[in-house]
This record gives structure tokens, sequence and C-alpha cells, in this order.
């Protein structure tokens, strides 16, 4: 029954080569970010060359987990998924692959443009004019090639996982333009509202969209389960598609931007409840009755708790953004385990889980381990809910002693330490588990052959027209 | 009920009303306060142009990440304006039309390191010397990295520039009423 290697490899190659190199860079980049960590707690650690100082390796992890870990995985699993749901094959493989080289080169030469200090000097929009116009051409090709495979579907009914896919690839175009080009011709306080109007919602109408469109997909699948609720989904979608995109001055509350915009932000904000808590619903309603399976699927414990911490993402955003809570929790460290558990906790584990649940049937074996696959989950829930806790509670100390103009500043940096010796700990936590997942993944792929059955696909649960 | 059932299975018709409903939100929060709001891009009275000088400093607070560590805004809460003041006056809270020169801005996000939006005038040139040599001969406890080579390259070019430019900041608003400003 087993099939040669070459045999297996031949299925949706653009979906793998995507996976397999986000993986690569999730590895290398969460390194780059434990480094980062340490500085924190050795300052003097890796001495003084240039391109080792935090102002350089902080862009280097930021740009690289988000763009050539989360955005390639994302758009690996998406590659799948489309072409399953829409009973068709990916309208271009070659068009798909040629994405893959394009994205990947450019994380490459992103690495080198960060260590040199080359930099826009806006948050997320660090890299250089020329590998934004790259991206940008890889997320037209990207669009393309999804929509074209939507265009020829044999599935007449669009699953709600198609709607967030084709809701983020149009919103993502606009926002990645204001934020990466439009800006160049504004200065200040103008500048500084595009920016934030880009960064907020390159989370929001990039990651999000993607993140419930692979889980919205894999949640029925791997809990053999049908959808909760089609109208729930639906209130989901077009809730956020209105009311997320007003919130991006919430990053300046008290600061200098007009009051109207602030409390515009604050407001939206606030309704940003509806379209999670359906999603939520909508998700533990779905493998409500089948806890049992989560105990034994990697695949389900990764969804699960990235589900609640998106849930927990999506409470504490609204939180924030009220004016009192911003007086404390604004410009800490709070707001960076905040930022973790949106992008570490909620959509890396939605990803993760589409690759664990995809992988073995793109290459119609099983996966390697669910054993390491499951050590990799604890490995990364660990690590995370130690990084969130221990940032959470450094922050919020350190922005009420900064509310005491009496303490002098360094004092409050000295305070935070045990935080940050905690969050190494977690760091250390989490690139382990990184580790394992990448290995698992590359056996998985290219491991020898086994006599074992290969994966299965449940029953279409997935609802389809 | 009939327009819920078309997104069910009509690709174009959804996309289109995916996109026009997020343009709403989109435009209201960025395109049209960008052509409303006079004092975004108007400078205020004192706010002098950047020299060349000056303009290399802020491509050295750019290219070394400053803004990472340290935002450049006083906001409009108590604390802010007590803890970032200088011998007995408080810091005047920042307005958008000090920001109208700057390309990037460095408005920040992250206090790692203290705000910066006033420092211009705090400490002389000898001072910022010595502290980009090592922040913690000065500051004990401090986590920010040592820049030697700011100092040791090219002449340190890029430490005058720098600290040209870290001067300037707050300095349009002339908030201190002895003019105590260091060089």
């Amino acid at each position: 029954m087993s099939s040669t290697t070459a045999d297996r490899l031949k299925e949706f190659p653009s979906a793998r080569w995507f996976i397999i190199s986000a993986a690569m860079f999730f590895v290398i980049t969460t390194f780059v970010g434990l480094l980062v960590a340490t500085k924190f707690v050795w300052p003097e650690f890796m001495g003084t060359a240039k391109w080792l100082t935090f102002g350089r390796m902080r862009p280097m992890h930021v740009n690289g987990v988000i763009f050539g870990w989360l955005l390639a995985a994302d758009m690996g699993v998406i590659f799948y998924l489309v072409p399953k749901l829409c009973g068709t094959g990916l309208w271009s493989e070659k068009l798909g692959l040629f994405t893959v080289v394009l994205f990947d080169t450019i994380i490459l030469c992103a690495i080198f443009t960060t260590s040199l200090g080359i930099t826009q000097g806006l948050e997320y929009a660090e890299l250089p004019f020329v590998l934004d116009v790259g991206v940008t051409l890889a997320w037209v090709l990207f669009g393309l090639n999804v929509f074209m495979t939507i265009a020829k579907r044999k599935h007449k009914k669009i699953y709600v996982s198609l709607w967030y896919t084709m809701g983020a690839i149009i919103w993502t175009a606009i926002v990645y333009i204001t934020g990466n080009f439009a800006v160049m011709f504004f200065t200040g306080v103008n500048q500084a509202n595009l920016n934030w109007f880009y960064v907020h919602n390159a989370v929001g109408l990039i990651f999000t969209p993607l993140g419930i469109a692979i889980a919205y997909y894999f949640i029925p699948k791997a809990a053999n389960a049908p959808l909760y609720s089609h109208k729930l989904s639906m209130i989901g979608f077009w809730s956020i598609s209105f009311v997320y995109v007003w919130t991006g001055a919430h990053h300046m509350i008290h600061g200098p931007i007009s009051q109207w915009l602030q409390t515009v932000s604050i407001i939206f904000s606030a309704l940003l409840i509806i379209p999670v808590w359906t999603v939520v619903v909508n998700f533990f309603g779905t493998v409500s009755g089948r806890w049992d399976q989560v105990r034994r699927d990697p695949v389900l414990k990764y969804l699960m708790a990235g589900t609640t911490f998106y849930l927990l993402t999506c409470f504490q955003g609204p939180m924030q953004a009220l004016r009192s809570v911003n007086a404390i929790t604004s410009k800490t460290d709070w707001v960076v385990g905040h930022a973790h558990m949106a992008l570490f906790g909620g959509f890396s584990f939605f990803v993760i889980a589409g690759t664990l649940y995809a992988v073995p049937l793109m290459v119609r074996r099983p996966l390697y381990s669910v054993k390491l696959g499951n050590h990799a989950f604890w490995f990364m829930l660990t690590g995370g809910l130690i990084y969130f806790f221990s940032l959470w509670t450094g922050g919020f100390i350190q922005g009420l002693q900064w509310n005491d103009a009496s303490i002098p500043f360094v004092n409050t940096v000295i305070s935070m330490q045990p935080y940050w010796v905690a969050r190494l700990v977690a760091g250390t936590l989490i690139f382990t588990g990184a580790v394992v997942y990448l290995y698992n993944l590359s056996r998985t792929f290219w491991g020898p052959d086994t006599e074992e059955a290969p994966a299965t696909e449940t029953a279409s649960v997935v609802q389809r027209g | 009920m009939k327009m819920l059932e078309k997104f069910d299975f009509n690709a174009g018709f959804f996309a289109a009303c995916a996109l026009l409903i997020f343009l709403v939100g989109a435009t209201i929060t960025t395109a049209y306060p960008a052509f409303t709001e006079d004092s975004w891009s108007k400078p205020n009275d004192g706010l002098h142009q950047y020299s060349e000088s000056q303009l290399n400093g802020r491509e050295v607070y750019k290219r070394e990440g400053c803004w990472y560590c340290h935002t450049q805004q006083i906001r409009t809460l108590e604390p802010d304006t007590k803890r970032y003041g200088w011998r007995g006056v408080d810091a005047p809270i920042s307005v958008p039309s000090e920001y109208v020169n700057d390309y990037p801005h460095f408005l920040g996000t992250r206090r790692i390191g203290p705000d910066l939006a006033r420092v211009g005038g705090k400490y002389d040139k000898s001072w910022h010397r010595a502290h980009f040599m090592n922040p913690r001969d000065l500051v004990p406890g401090s986590i920010m990295p040592p820049f030697p080579w700011l100092i040791a390259d090219d002449n340190g070019r890029d430490f005058d520039d720098l600290v040209n430019y870290l001067q300037t900041l707050g300095r349009s608003r002339d908030w201190r009423p002895a003019h105590d400003y260091e060089q």
C-alpha cells in the first residue's frame, strides 16, 4: 500500500512549499525573538556589534514572524483549503510556486535589510520600497490564484471560509498599500494615523480573517461535526467587515490626535465584541459534546486553545481602548503580551492546526508523530501562558508606577526584571515547541516510508452546495 | 433575506459588498481627517525646518531603532507632564502642529526607555557622549544598548548629528521660563 516518496509529493506543491518554508522561518525568527528577550535581562548580551543590537533585531523578529511565518503559513493552508472547498484544483500551481519563491526571497532579503539598519522607520512597514513592491506583487498573484479557483469552482455554495479568504485578500490590498505607499506622502500626525490604520488592520483584516477562515474549515473537519450555525457565521463576517477598520486610532489614545477620532476608535473597539463572540460561540458550539476528542488530537487542541486566546485577546482589546485603562496599560509591556496572545496564541495556533491536519492528507500518509504533535502543543501553550501573564502583570505594575511621577524612570525598568526573566523562560519553551513542530512536519514530508495506513479525511461535514 | 442567500452563491457580488462596507470606515478614519484636520498639517509658530545635520540625525535615530523604545509624545495625562518636566516646570502636552516636519514620524508606541518629546536641552553634549558609550555608567539599571560606533566611526559625525537632532526635541514650544537649555 505504501507509495514511493516521489509519488506522494505530487499534490498541492504550492501549499506544501509555503507551509514548510514558513515553518522554517517560524523557528529562525522565534529564535531572533529569544535573543532579543535575552537582551532585556543581560543588556551586554552579544556585545556591541551593530547588527546585533535591539533596534535592528526587533524589526527582524517582528517582520519575520508576521510575514515569513504567519502570513506564509496562512497562504499555504489557504492554497489547500480553497481548492478543497471548490471541488477543483488550484487555478495555477505554477503561479502558486512562483508566489512562494517570490515571497520567500523577500523574507530572506528582509533579514539582511533589517540587520543593516535599512528601514522606513514605520512599525510593520520597515521593509524598503523595493521589497514593498515585491510583497504587493506576491499578494496580487496569491489573490488572483484564489479568485480564479473560486471562479471555476464545482461546488456552487460558497462556504464561510471562502468569505473570510476573499475579504482578507481585498481588504489587505488596500490596507497594505495605505500602510506602505500612501504614508510616503504624509508627515507627522497624518502619517501616524495612516501608520496605525495599517498596523491595526494588518492584525484585524489580514491575520484575523485568514485565521478564522482556517478555523472555520478545520474545526468541523477535526471534530467531525457540522458547523453549529450558518446564521452566526453571517453575523460574524458582516460585522467584522464593517466594524474593524475604524479602530486604528486607539493606538494613540491620550496622544496628539483629535478627540473625535479617539472616541470613534473606542466605540468601535467595544463593538468588536459582536463579531468576535459570534465566531467564538460558533466554534465552541461545533465542538460541544465532543470534548473527549480534544484529549487525543493535537489539531483540536490547537484549535480550541486558539479560540480561547482569540476570545481573550478580543476581550482585552476593547478594555485597553477605554481611556481609564489605557492611561495605565498603554506604552507598557502589557501591550506586548496582548499582541503576542493575538498573533501567537490565536492565529498561529489556528494555522498550526491547519498544517497538522492538511499536511498528512497532502502527502497521503499519517502525521509522523501524534505524540510529538501533542508535546509541541504543551511547550507552546505553557510558554505562551507564562509569556502573556508575566508581561500583563509586569506591564500593568509599570504603568501604575509611571503614573507616580516621583518614581524615577529607571526604577520602573529595574522592577520589570523578574517579569523579563519569566518572559525569557517562556520564549525558550515557545522556541522548543517550534523546533519540535518543524521536526514533526519535515519527517511527515520526507521521513522514510511507513507501513501505517495513510491519513484519511473525515466525511464532508463542511457544508457544500 | 434574498440578498443574504445571494452571498452564498455569487462571489463577485459578495466581494463587492465586502469592499464597500469596509470602505466606509476606512475613508472616514483616514482620508477624511487628512483633509479636514488643519492642525495635522499646519506647523506651529516656533517650528523650525531641520538643518541637514539634524536630518541626518533623524536618519540615525531611525536606523538604530531608537523609536522602538522611546516615544515622542506628552499625552493629555498629568503624570506625563510631571514626569517629563524639568527643574520644577511641567512639560507641555504635545500637539499635532509640532510634528509637521517629521518624516517619518517618531511618535512611538512603547516606552522601554523614557519619552523624548521634551528631551531637547535637558542634557549637554558631553553627557550624551558618555551615555551613548555606556548608558549604565550614568544610569545604573538602564538596559539601553551602548552605541560606540556612532562616536568612533567617521569622526563621530553620526553622534554629532544625532545630538543636534535630539536637542531640537520640544524646543519649538520654548517651554522653560528660564531658557536654561543645555547645548
